[in-house]
């Protein structure tokens, strides 16, 4: 990629970023534009916040109902 | 494609599996079914549906695990027998959803708003720079809840990507193939999944910074 990427198309790619998917060219493209755009700056560590927030939800629990069910087929298989 | 392989730590409670260990099949068991029933959901009709789905695809793990020799992560192996039994439960209650309605949106367009920025693709209107707020504010419960109402409100497969990704840690190699995902389509998922969880965080924290 030999041309310089805008903001619109920079945003776009932050995820590919910070998941390091990028090939080589983009990333440094991506890279070259960071380093002189405080605007794109800001939403990549909005990004990395709010992952690191949504890492500290919890998932949901089995419901006891379901967890009887499948240990029944458990001990079922495990007699069979 | 290549899978994930299996972790020490998954060969290791295949063989209490293998030997029947109870507690290892709860656990798994634990930490797997809730989103294993989500999953499910996605390809049939009801929630009692998925739920039988769900008892299949142990059933099927239970089965296979003789077969199972580390080549995919056993979490990845466990989806994949998942999905199968949902998807061709899904074709036979005549309810296969299209993957267009599962993965929501239309993929091609941008996750951004296109005018929040100018004719030459610079920003117009920044988003809020919450950065200046005190970390208490930012990381609070209030904002927590946010971020789950959000995913809540995703179509379900950018509900399911971020899920697995961000709130279970999951590689993406993990999340495409237990999801039967192109490399592609997961990236553009969580992308898009991401960019509506961070505009709802945005939204609220400029709302509440006063």
């Amino acid at each position: 990629m030999s041309r310089d990427l805008v903001c619109r198309e920079v945003v776009e790619l932050l995820n590919g970023y910070l998941d390091q998917a990028l090939p080589a060219d983009v990333l440094a493209a991506v890279e070259a534009h960071l380093a002189g755009c405080d605007g794109c700056t800001m939403v990549l560590e909005e990004f990395r916040q709010t992952i690191a927030m949504t890492g500290m939800l919890t998932e949901d629990q089995v419901t006891p109902s379901q967890r009887e069910t499948l240990l029944a087929a458990f001990r079922g298989w495990s007699l069979a | 494609m290549q899978a994930p392989r299996a972790s020490a730590a998954d060969l290791e409670l295949v063989e209490r599996l293998r030997a029947h260990d109870e507690a290892a099949f709860i656990e798994l068991v634990e930490k797997l079914t809730p989103s294993m029933q989500r999953v499910a959901r996605m390809f049939v009709p009801s929630d009692a549906v998925a739920g039988e789905v769900v008892q299949d695809a142990w059933l099927g793990v239970l089965q296979g695990l003789d077969g199972y020799e580390g080549r995919a992560s056993l979490r990845t192996w466990i989806f994949r027998i998942l999905v199968n039994i949902a998807k061709t439960r899904g074709q036979r209650e005549a309810r296969s959803v299209p993957f267009a309605t599962l993965a929501g949106d239309d993929l091609e367009e941008p996750a951004f708003d296109p005018a929040a920025f100018d004719h030459s693709g610079g920003w117009s209107s920044l988003p809020f720079d919450w950065r200046g707020m005190p970390d208490e504010r930012v990381t609070g419960r209030e904002t927590l809840a946010v971020i789950g109402r959000a995913i809540e409100a995703l179509p379900p497969m950018q509900a399911e990507v971020i899920r697995l990704r961000d709130v279970l840690g999951w590689t993406s190699d993990e999340v495409r193939n237990a999801l039967d995902l192109t490399d592609t389509n997961q990236r553009v998922l969580l992308h898009r999944a991401r960019a509506k969880v961070r505009a709802a965080v945005e939204e609220h924290l400029r709302s509440v910074n006063t």
